[in-house]
């Protein structure tokens, strides 16, 4: 009996072996050349425009094959930068944490390579340059580029008696203030204003306020933009109580969906990306809305200037097997014609100049009044900080705190100083 | 040495050939779990003590800085909320859930017809993952389109904002755990079934009431369990972290850090700030506290728990 046994077993462990070494020599096959292991954090239908990209550049050299993963969560790349496997290239969908990792060295300074194959840094918006710099370094290049405008619902704002889009703070409040609507039973059933909970680092702009003093190496929420930024956002919620601005707030349908509160007319006004203008093109074509820059306060006109921006980048983390493979289709990837195919599929803005107003974006809904608006603004993106992320978390706790009365404004604000200056101290100091 | 007696050799170290045979192989077939233990549990376990002195990012070198890290702790008002909300779990949540369960358990001990059905309906949302679960619960708990809403406003009753009022959310997790007390429901049973019926029926002889009989006769008989059903419960409470991901879309800690519980907040230092030295004491200090009050517990344990046939 047991050999019988042995017998039936043999071959089955046999093949688990055999197996095994089959997806052991894959990788190998083809010989001489370098694959190119590359994490993106595109999802979704934009996969299908990075695949067509990559199957482009596969077929278009025979010395470097490109293998594409979609894999949104940021947080294994590090995971696997710091086992000592990560991928040849990687992308991160904005450059909050940059600063962090290239300080902490998980990404590789690019420079070497701009500098050996002549890649021209001049052509990107200034913005978006400095975004992807840590400490005079350039760690990441930009593949899309994103900015922040006010959507507002034509219809709803001639029901109210507005004519035109607030350009101002002043009109804008008052815009706010008459679009609210309120049920009989003092329930909140329309916003005027979706300022973006979150969004003080934009709206600071409108002020122009600063989270950042690079003089004196401070953060700066105390600033009185960055002050007026916090108080602005709080107004929906000094206005109708936090009860009914939860209540309201969860009542709210998918964002990437028909019931999206700007298309279900839940927001008259709000800010957002230009993807918004496809989720209208997409599911209420027939949506009678506008596009306008962020309004500015009357007392700081030289807010019109300027603006908030944010980027996307590839970068090659620290150990990569095959860097120098990495950055030949890095520098191919964000080549001018590379850039406007995918940025112009997606529904993105490019980083490059020489991109901006490409004829190929004309079916990208929202572009005019986004590429005017790029096209005339210095825009910023957030100071490349490597406390960024523990700052914006620090942020987003204390003004939730002053927007549900647990504290004041002034000393949230305070605190946040308080609890975020030693950090800064700590790690530029070093 | 062979002239030992058999009393003396079964006390001392010396071992017939089989038997040392049998302890190595014994050993042998215990040496996965030795190993593992070893390996992934005892070796980590220091290590991380070790990076509870430095200040290590998973990059650099780690940082001696002695006890640095905990002096910190002790300075770190994000410490405190986490561990009042912790508490609030462990001592308010778990005791309810438990006299819960126990009921549910006195019920499902009755005999009528079709109890099977009964104790297996409890039983299944015990079998739903944390994370589907969670997920629902966020459906059910809406305040405007939920179902638990909209059975309140049914009866003219108020209907809090749940997860997004910060005084509600550790309720809502009370009551989303209500579902869930089919498992410790289905031990109290058990243990219900083991009281032996004599004792009821003597004790109905002597003329005690239905309480007196639960009161001297059933909790006493259950009180082990009822310490094993306790312990696991606050080490549970103190590791609660999934709803609170789930519900607040992160390790945010959610409305007024009402959901930042004491795992959430170790988790936010140790991946998304990296600062891997004080996550690691933030482990320790909580190691030492769930020991405490297990401590404390396991003492006070000898004057409420009694052990059959002792």
């Amino acid at each position: 009996m047991k050999k019988t046994k042995i017998l039936v077993k043999l071959p089955v462990l046999c093949l688990f072996v055999v197996t095994a070494l089959a997806g052991c020599a894959e990788p190998n096959q083809a010989e001489g050349k370098k694959t190119v292991k590359f994490w993106y954090t595109w999802q979704g239908p934009e996969t299908k425009e990075m695949e067509k990209l990559i199957d482009e550049f596969n077929a278009s050299q025979d010395k470097i094959k490109v293998e594409g993963l979609s894999q949104g969560d940021v947080q294994k790349q590090l995971t696997a930068i710091v086992g000592g496997n990560p991928p040849d290239l990687a992308v991160h969908p904005d450059e909050n944490r940059l600063a962090s990792w290239a300080h902490k060295g998980a990404m590789q300074p690019l420079d070497p390579y701009i500098k050996k194959s002549g890649y021209d840094l001049n052509d990107f918006v200034p913005g978006a340059r400095e975004a992807v710099q840590y400490k005079g370094k350039t760690y990441g290049i930009p593949m899309g580029m994103n900015t922040w405008m006010l959507y507002y619902n034509k219809d709803l704002l001639k029901e109210a008696g507005f004519d035109g889009p607030p350009e101002t703070i002043q009109e804008l409040k008052k815009y706010a203030k008459k679009l609210d609507r309120t049920k009989e039973n003092g329930r909140l059933e329309r916003l005027g204003l979706n300022p973006g909970a979150n969004f003080q680092y934009i709206w600071m702009y409108s002020f122009g306020g600063k989270m950042w003093d690079p003089e004196s190496q401070e953060v700066t929420p105390t600033d009185p933009g960055f002050r007026s930024a916090v108080e602005l956002i709080g107004e929906n919620w000094k206005r109708h109580g936090a009860k009914n601005m939860d209540r309201f707030q969860s009542g709210l349908g998918k964002y990437n969906s028909a019931q999206n509160p700007f298309l279900a007319g839940k927001h008259a006004m709000s800010i957002d990306g230009i993807w918004l203008a496809s989720f209208i093109d997409k599911y209420a074509s027939d949506m009678n809305y506008g596009i306008a820059p962020i309004p500015y306060d009357e007392n700081h006109p030289e807010a019109k200037k300027t603006g908030y921006m944010n980027v996307n980048l590839l970068y090659i983390p620290k150990g990569a097997e095959n860097p120098d493979a990495a950055w030949e289709f890095l520098k191919w990837v964000t080549a001018k014609e590379q850039m406007v195919k995918f940025d112009s599929g997606i529904g993105n803005l490019p980083p490059r100049k020489s991109a901006i107003g490409d004829p190929a974006f004309d079916k990208v809904p929202g572009i005019d009044a986004y590429t005017k608006y790029v096209k005339e603004r210095d825009l910023q993106p957030l100071p490349s900080l490597p406390f960024m992320t523990e700052y914006l978390a620090e942020i987003q706790k204390q003004t939730d705190a002053i927007y549900r009365k647990k504290t004041s404004l002034d000393d949230g604000l305070k605190e946040i100083e308080k609890n975020v200056q030693p950090k800064a101290d700590k790690i530029l100091k070093k | 040495m062979f002239t030992q007696s058999a009393a003396n050799r079964k006390t001392s170290n010396i071992m017939t050939v089989k038997e040392r045979r049998d302890q190595w192989l014994g050993l042998a077939f215990a040496s996965p779990f030795i190993l593992g233990f070893l390996l992934l549990t005892m070796i980590p376990f220091g290590q991380s003590f070790y990076y509870s002195l430095t200040e290590y990012d998973l990059f650099g070198e780690p940082q001696w800085v002695g006890l640095g890290n905990y002096q910190k702790i002790l300075e770190d008002p994000a410490f405190y909320k986490s561990l009042t909300n912790t508490f609030f779990m462990a001592f308010i949540a778990v005791p309810i859930l438990l006299t819960v369960s126990l009921m549910i358990a006195l019920l499902l001990n009755l005999k009528v017809k079709g109890i099977a059905v009964y104790r297996t309906l409890y039983y299944l949302p015990v079998a739903i993952p944390v994370v589907a679960n969670s997920i629902l619960w966020l459906w059910i708990l809406n305040p405007q389109y939920g179902i638990l809403n909209t059975i309140l406003r049914a009866f003219n009753l108020p209907d809090p904002a749940w997860l997004l009022d910060p005084m509600f959310t550790k309720p809502s997790l009370i009551i989303m755990g209500l579902l869930g007390t089919g498992g410790g429901a289905l031990i109290y049973l058990a243990a219900l079934q083991g009281i032996p019926k004599e004792m009821y029926e003597a004790a109905e002889i002597d003329g005690a009431n239905a309480w007196s009989r639960f009161r001297h006769i059933t909790l006493p008989a259950l009180s082990p369990v009822t310490l094993f059903q306790l312990i696991m419960g606050l080490i549970g409470a103190f590791q609660i972290f999934t709803e609170s991901f789930i519900f607040a879309n992160g390790a945010t800690g959610g409305p007024d850090q009402s959901l930042l519980f004491y795992a959430v907040n170790l988790y936010q230092e140790a991946f998304v700030n990296l600062h891997m030295g004080y996550a690691s004491a933030l482990a320790w200090i909580l190691f030492v506290i769930v020991m405490l009050i297990t401590l404390i517990i396991f003492k006070s344990s000898l004057r409420w728990v009694y052990y059959g046939g002792e």
